[in-house]
């Protein structure tokens, strides 16, 4: 008799990375429909696009490295990807944006590394981050919230700005025709008010702070919240990382706010302003690019969670997640190389 | 604070990290009771051991009764196997083992004949007092009999870990069965508590623990129950025993786990349980020692559980021991296609059996025969995403997918800093990986490559010892006999007639006349004797060398001037044999300059050597002559390889000199010639090479030449004794030669001192030694002779040998050299006793010889560290 011989373990869970993969998009769906519900079909068709530019570019990476293309594809990882990038570019920024982000962090941040599972930097924020340097204009227009616009931008016009070059300008001639606000996200308008000398409570007055954290933010943020927290549950992520990232921003910006609170975003508004939410739970928690141990998890997300506050108070961006992540990623291998979990029967080591 | 042993009253439980909860699919088989299958035809009792600790009891064709012994081994570590059944041996072969790779084992194949005859020994059951009494050795000699082995897997000889290296405070008895399907413990807790409570009594009356705990897992709450009843039943001591209900969770079951979770403790890497003062016991193996303490039972069936969805009858068996597998699945219905798995152990550690034919084992616990539904092909690895979940899973608390990174790229001394070895191989790593990694394999992998690694480490190192201690042996050996030598000699010397000294004081007697004579000639004054001729060419060659110290210049002029004296002189008188004395001793001297000259000045090397050749070409000279030409061509040597400390000497040519000085020797026919030529001859060439070897400190000396030089020197001694014929005469030219290849040698010695020669060398010289024995042996006739030339061959073998090895440590000498040296001189002294005929004679050359090759060939060791063949013309 002849078997077909494996070796022990003989069961296995039903968890796949595919699953896995798909799961988190999901829990992501509450942020992604908040974001539509305040910037339009704009957010949708970027998703859209990105997504479908992801795992266009991971096949054709796929097959000129001769790896099995369906086979990878269906572990969603790029579809995820794209995903992330979409929600994370301005609604009505062009086309090529989107396309050239998810391009480079396909093949350049990801593929090039070896692909799933061996590359350094998180691929999304990788390619933000590159966008954001390469292209600034079109990556901080944000359109206004529509809460704060009073008008909604129908799914054709998003489509023929994103898609027929509409430009800068155009956008902020329309936007301003209507409502003559300029819009920017609040994170840069504290950003710049500061600068220009006011203290937080006068910014704080302008009409699209109307709620306290600006309009459509605290509730976007609330949405992701509402994801992680289903995340954490079905423990398709750790505790660690985001309840690191969060403690970490909370304790830096009530120091802040403390010792000068003319100048320093409260701890609320860091918490629920930006991408806060989307970065803590759907974002820093790539386990690709994060630190693997229980310890580790908890010194990566508070090292992004003081990177953050640092760049958000006294850096030159008005967010920073990206840059965070990023630079927490450079520090994950050494993370885990120096916190390594005692193993069992032996003296606590270092 | 409180103390282990109240917390372990008061029932605390710690908590073990990781861990997973796999489906538990123990009701398939736990819902009856242990049934009894139909028995086979043939019962297969592997017998690894046979031939390391224990031999076969049995042979082919034996009828063998039901439990008895198979094997006899008298080792402490001897486990005996039992058979099963009565029947016959019909074969002791190689057939597939009980493995994951059904790797062929030694096995011994019993034909059951149904009978049921049980052997003498197994008797009815003990009363407990009866048990109580007996000592602990007795009871572990049963235990040991009875072939009891861990039944919870790892079948580990319950007997050794019943005699622990320390005091154990805490039994654990181990009913967790944390796998999922098995439920082989728990059918066996449920239905013969007792008889594993008189168990568990038996190790308490052997090792006397404080603390004894049942450890069950909560999924079993009849066990439990039934094990609690048994306890309060027994006559244990008040609150020593207990049991513990642990939370389900595998792997649990694992002893680290356990102890982990029932003290708090870890077992130190490395370490066992016993070093906690912990032991840890399987509820089957308390059975078992009940069975052979009370009863004298060996372990020939235990339980086993069939299960899967791909067998008709799941359940628990009693099965005998041996049983092939295939005729579990054929009793037990199994409905599986050929295709279909056959796990040996549960799902989680368990192994696929490659060969159904293989048997049951001790340590087999269940056969799990699964639906594709339950256990599905392996899916394809895909790409590890670094999610951790292994890591959170890991009992061991072990970084799995670091492992899982440094075993791919076959990092394993990486991986092994990643703990490796800590791995129990528990599976759950695998169990919650979501890229369907088989990580526990890569670990096996991983695993066994160190342990080759470290098989081979070890292996090196024994040859390294073994080879020290042979180079300690020999090294004692040598001096061992290098004593026996210096005994051997200093007897030899206390022989020795009063005639055998005064001929060797006469020759040393004229060794030194002659050097008292080179001294006084210094003042260059020429007479006509004969030793004032001798006088006269001495001062010549000593004006030429300080001339040549003095400038190199008036040295090739020096030269040239003296070279064409001679020439024209042997052109005049070339065909003449009736050369004046001072014209030939004239002759000789220059000569001997010529060549001096021309090692100097090689451009004017093509006159000189023109007449030396032609002044050679006359024949018979005259005795004096003789002698003034070999000391004048022994000084010519020395002045020129003494002024040459800078230089290299052309060693082709100091060579040349001697062998002429000896072909010199050799022509002579007069019995007075030939004395005085040959002790001339000596003392020049003794003085020549000790003069070369002193001033080659620093340089290299070319060691072949030295070598040449001694051979040519022993060539000489044979010579002589082949064609002379006085006794007499050959006794002193021998002597003389002796000594001055002695005195060369030791010259030669001291001034390489810092050169080494390898220490192979002197185990071939050892070879040597012995082939030269066999020779003398073989060849010398008179029994005297050969006595007393083993002695002295003997001993100056013995001498080379340390001198070489003295100087011996780092450089490398072409071994084969130095062979061919010995072989040499072997051959040399085997021709003296060949043809040299008066016993006398034999005795005496022989030492002789001997001697001389001995020292020869130490010293060519010595000095050949580059061998240089170009010189051995």
């Amino acid at each position: 008799m002849a078997f077909k011989l494996a070796s022990s373990p003989h069961l296995s869970t039903k968890a796949q990375t595919r699953g896995l993969m798909f799961k988190v998009m999901l829990c992501a769906l509450p942020g992604v429909l908040a974001q539509c519900y305040f910037f339009g079909w704009g957010t949708l068709i970027q998703i859209a696009l990105a997504i479908a530019i992801a795992v266009a570019t991971e096949a054709a990476v796929l097959k000129l490295r001769a790896r099995p293309v369906g086979k990878t594809i269906s572990d969603n990882s790029a579809a995820l990807t794209g995903l992330l990038i979409g929600v994370a570019i301005p609604a009505l920024a062009p086309w090529w944006i989107a396309a050239i982000g998810v391009v480079f962090a396909i093949l350049v941040v990801k593929q090039l590394y070896g692909g799933l599972g061996n590359n350094i930097f998180n691929p999304a924020m990788a390619a933000y981050v590159m966008l954001l340097i390469s292209f600034p204009v079109q990556m901080t227009t944000w359109v206004a919230p529509s809460g704060a616009a009073l008008n909604d931008i129908g799914l054709m016009q998003s489509l023929s700005i994103i898609f027929q070059g509409a430009d800068a300008e155009q956008i902020l001639a329309y936007r301003a025709g209507i409502d003559g606000v300029t819009m920017a996200t609040p994170l840069d308008a504290v950003k710049t008010g500061l600068s220009t000398g006011l203290t937080l409570d006068e910014i704080l007055t302008k009409a699209s702070f109307s709620d306290g954290f600006g309009i459509g933010w605290a509730a976007i943020n609330l949405a992701y919240l509402a994801g992680g927290l289903v995340m954490l549950k079905l423990k398709l992520i750790r505790w660690q990382i985001s309840t690191a990232i969060l403690a970490s921003l909370f304790v830096c910006a009530s120091i802040g706010y403390l010792l000068s609170p003319d100048t320093h975003m409260g701890p609320l508004m860091h918490l629920f302003s930006g991408a806060t939410m989307l970065a803590a739970f759907f974002i820093a928690t790539d386990p690709v690019t994060a630190a693997t141990s229980t310890r580790g998890r908890l010194i990566f997300g508070a090292l992004i969670g003081l990177l953050v506050y640092l760049i958000r108070s006294f850096g030159g961006y008005p967010d920073a997640f990206a840059f965070a992540v990023l630079l927490a990623n450079l520090c994950a291998p050494f993370i885990d190389y120096y916190v390594k979990p005692r193993a069992y029967g032996h003296r606590a080591s270092r | 604070m409180l103390t282990l042993l109240e917390q372990i009253d008061k029932g605390t439980l710690w908590r073990i990290p990781g861990g997973i909860h796999p489906p538990e699919h123990k009701s398939l088989s736990n819902q009856s009771e242990i049934a009894r299958l139909p028995l086979a035809d043939h019962y297969l009792i592997p017998v690894p051991g046979v031939g390391e600790n224990c031999t076969l009891a049995v042979k082919v064709g034996d009828a063998v009764t039901k439990g008895q012994a198979l094997t006899m081994g008298e080792g402490f570590r001897h486990l005996p196997v039992h058979a099963p059944v009565s029947g016959k041996v019909i074969a002791i072969e190689e057939r597939a083992s009980n493995h994951a790779s059904a790797l062929p084992v030694l096995t011994c194949v019993i034909e059951n004949d149904h009978q049921e005859q049980w052997t003498d020994s197994v008797h009815g059951p003990l009363s407990p007092e009866q048990v109580a009494e007996m000592d602990s050795d007795t009871i572990i000699r049963r235990i040991q009999a009875a072939g009891i082995a861990g039944l919870g897997g790892a079948a580990f000889p319950t007997h050794i870990k019943l005699k622990p290296v320390s005091d154990i405070e805490l039994l654990i008895i181990n009913g967790v069965e944390c796998e999922p399907y098995i439920s082989s413990d728990d059918r066996l807790m449920q239905e013969a508590c007792d008889e594993i409570v008189r168990g568990i009594a038996i190790i308490h009356q052997l090792l006397n623990p404080k603390r004894i705990i049942v450890a069950i897992e909560d999924n079993k709450p009849k066990a439990i129950e039934q094990m609690e009843h048994a306890l309060n039943r027994s006559q244990l001591p008040n609150h020593c025993a207990r049991v513990n209900k642990i939370p389900t969770l595998y792997p649990s079951g694992g002893e680290k786990q356990l102890i982990q979770i029932l003290t708090g403790q870890e077992v130190p890497s490395g370490a066992i349980p016993a070093n906690l003062g912990i032991l840890v016991q399987n509820v089957g193996t308390a059975y078992s020692i009940a069975q052979a303490v009370y009863r004298n039972m060996p372990l020939i069936e235990r339980v086993v559980t069939l299960t899967g969805q791909n067998v008709a009858k799941p359940g628990n068996y009693w099965v005998p021991i041996g049983t092939p597998v295939e005729h579990l699945l054929e009793v037990a219905q199994f409905r599986g296609d050929t295709n279909a798995p056959v796990i040996i152990g549960g799902p989680m550690m368990g192994y696929m059996l490659p060969d159904v034919a293989a048997p049951i084992t001790k340590g087999t616990n269940c056969v799990l025969m699964p639906s594709e539904q339950e256990v599905a092909p392996p899916s394809p690895e895909q790409p590890c995403i670094r999610c951790g979940e292994c890591a959170q899973a890991c009992p061991a608390q072990l970084l799995p997918q670091q492992l899982f990174w440094h075993a791919k790229a076959q990092e394993y001394d990486k991986a092994a800093s990643y703990n490796l070895r800590d791995c129990i191989e528990c599976g759950c790593c695998s169990y919650v990986c979501p890229s369907d990694i088989p990580l526990v394999e890569y670990y096996r992998v991983a695993k066994s490559a160190l342990r080759q690694e470290a098989e081979e480490k070890k292996q090196a190192e024994l040859a390294k010892q073994r080879f020290d201690s042979r180079t300690l042996r020999l090294e004692q050996e040598k001096r061992a006999r290098e004593e026996k030598a210096k005994q051997a000699a200093e007897r030899r010397k206390a022989q020795m007639t009063g005639s055998d000294k005064d001929a060797v004081a006469a020759a040393m007697a004229r060794i030194k006349a002659k050097k008292a004579a080179d001294e006084q000639s210094s003042t260059g004054s020429t007479t006509d004797k004969p030793q004032d001729k001798v006088a006269a060419a001495i001062a010549r060659a000593k004006a030429k060398k300080a001339a040549q110290k003095g400038d190199a210049t008036t040295a090739t002029e020096t030269a040239e001037q003296q070279t064409s004296t001679p020439r024209a002189t042997s052109a005049d008188n070339g065909d003449s044999a009736t050369l004046s004395q001072k014209e030939k001793v004239a002759a000789a001297i220059a000569r001997a300059k010529a060549k001096k000259a021309a090692q100097n000045a090689p451009e004017s090397g093509d006159t000189s050597q023109t007449p030396a050749q032609e002044t050679e070409a006359n024949a018979p000279l005259s005795q004096k002559e003789k002698v003034a030409a070999a000391i004048a061509r022994a000084k010519a040597k020395k002045a020129a390889q003494a002024s040459a400390s800078d230089e290299q000497v052309t060693p082709s040519e100091s060579q040349t000199n001697i062998q002429n000085g000896a072909r010199d020797g050799a022509k002579a026919s007069s019995p007075e010639t030939i004395k005085k030529a040959k002790i001339a001859a000596a003392v020049a060439k003794a003085k020549a090479n000790k003069a070369a070897q002193a001033s080659a400190g620093d340089e290299q000396v070319a060691p072949s030449e030295s070598q040449t030089n001694i051979q040519n020197g022993a060539q000489d001694g044979s010579q002589d004794g082949d064609k002379t014929s006085t006794p007499e005469a050959i006794k002193k030219a021998k002597i003389a030669a002796a000594v001055a290849k002695a005195k060369a040698k030791k010259a030669a010695q001291v001034s390489a001192s810092d050169e080494q020669a390898a220490p192979s060398e002197s185990q071939t010289n050892i070879q040597n030694g012995a082939q030269d024995r066999a020779q003398d042996d073989g060849n010398a006739s008179s029994p005297e002779a050969i006595k007393k030339a083993k002695i002295a061959a003997a001993v100056a073998k013995a001498k080379a040998k340390k001198a070489a090895q003295a100087s011996a440590s780092d450089e490398q000498v072409a071994p084969s050299e130095s062979q061919t040296n010995n072989q040499d001189g072997a051959l040399d002294g085997a021709q003296d006793g060949d043809k040299t005929s008066p016993p006398e004679a034999i005795k005496k050359a022989k030492i002789a010889a001997a001697v001389a090759k001995a020292k020869a060939k130490k010293l060519a060791k010595a000095q050949a560290e580059t061998p240089n063949n170009e010189h051995k013309d």
